[in-house]
């Protein structure tokens, strides 16, 4: 008995099992079109911005130039992050950001210091009165904040960032006058060096 | 005898081919996967230089308190036996004085001059860091001093205070002399 000319057709189990057998060859045989990168980027973005956060919040963001030079020191301590900076470069002294005076040349400040119009009672003074007003409002600021934090707040700290050929007459000024607004301890600022001589 | 299975006709082997082929992606879902290649190879680059710059900058901060006035010597909580360093940089090395008296050149003894002169027109902080481990040394009463009283001329620059810091804080192998610095207000 014939079907009228349509050929035999497998039975449906045979069918799909050859269509199983198919796709699972066709499937083996596709590529990967992309790598996910996705979990690295957000690892290299995490770290990106942790760089960028500490550089930022340290003193090596302290820039250094003709004018600011950081002296060098064999020590290894971790820098300190607490206190007012105070900056002595060649030519000028700043609080924070904030410009305070500008200095005279070397030699004159190697003998009289700032110099006697920015001194309380001459030039023998120690005491530099610009620079004494802003650390008193400084003080303030930072006696308010060491409260809140449950802090010591009977003293202040200061952060010395000093030029390396800054005089010692020079530095003893910002110092006394530093002690006189009520700031107990310094942190000299310094760069650290195999052989700082 | 077993049959032979019958095989597939031409209109099922076409339609296992057309059902097995790999679905191709609609142009719009093809369009879904965002490059960020060049962003990645900015941040890889951003991440290098700020490692290779940050390796450059290392600071330390170096404590201390505020200068004695020019009347103030020994301070109330130093005792009585107490070496009472005290290093004055002059323009010819440094001077170095202890309870004893002036400390004589050459670090030896007692007796007036410069402890320690220049050396080839330059400070000699070897010799210093040597003269303050040998006073420390000196008398076992000493051992737990760590205070130090520096003072120098008016016109002395500050790298050579912070090296004559590091001079009188440490040997070269670690052991500790005097860390704990004072400023005196120059004459």
């Amino acid at each position: 008995m014939t079907n009228g000319g349509v050929p035999p057709q497998a039975p449906p189990a045979r069918f799909k099992a050859e269509l199983r057998k198919a796709r699972r060859k066709n499937a083996g045989g596709q590529e990967v079109n992309f790598l996910n990168i996705t979990a690295m980027l957000d690892i290299m973005t995490i770290i990106l911005v942790f760089l960028l956060k500490t550089l930022g919040e340290s003193s090596a963001s302290i820039p250094q130039n003709k004018d600011m030079t950081l002296p060098k020191s064999v020590i290894q301590t971790q820098p300190a992050q607490e206190g007012v900076i105070v900056t002595v470069s060649k030519t000028q002294i700043l609080v924070g950001d904030n410009q305070m005076l500008q200095l005279p040349g070397r030699e004159s400040l190697a003998q009289t210091g700032v110099g006697a119009r920015y001194k309380r009672s001459g030039p023998n003074d120690l005491y530099i009165v610009p620079l004494g007003n802003a650390l008193q409002s400084a003080r303030k600021t930072d006696k308010l904040m060491r409260e809140a934090k449950g802090l010591d707040a009977s003293s202040s700290e200061a952060i010395i960032v000093a030029d390396q050929t800054t005089p010692y007459r020079l530095l003893i000024e910002v110092l006394f006058t530093l002690g006189q607004n009520e700031f107990g301890k310094y942190h000299l600022m310094v760069v650290q060096s195999k052989s700082a001589n | 005898m077993a049959q032979a299975p019958t095989p597939l006709s031409a209109a099922q082997r076409a339609k296992v081919r057309r059902l097995s082929e790999p679905q191709e992606l609609a142009p719009d879902e093809e369009g879904g996967e965002l490059n960020i290649v060049p962003f990645l190879d900015i941040i890889v680059n951003i991440l290098i230089f700020m490692l290779a710059t940050i390796a450059v900058t290392f600071t330390a901060t170096i404590d201390t308190t505020p200068p004695a006035s020019r009347s103030a010597g020994v301070r109330a909580k130093v005792k009585s036996e107490a070496l009472n360093l005290t290093v004055l940089i002059v323009n010819d090395g440094f001077s170095i004085k202890a309870s004893g008296g002036n400390v004589a050149p050459g670090c030896q003894g007692v007796g007036a001059g410069i402890a320690i002169p220049k050396k080839n027109g330059k400070y000699d902080y070897a010799a210093l860091n040597k003269c303050a481990a040998k006073l420390k040394g000196s008398n076992p009463d000493y051992a737990d001093e760590t205070q130090v009283y520096l003072s120098a001329n008016p016109g002395t620059d500050y790298q050579t205070i912070i090296s004559v810091i590091d001079a009188v804080r440490a040997t070269p192998k670690g052991t500790a002399l005097f860390d704990d610095v004072n400023f005196k207000v120059p004459r």
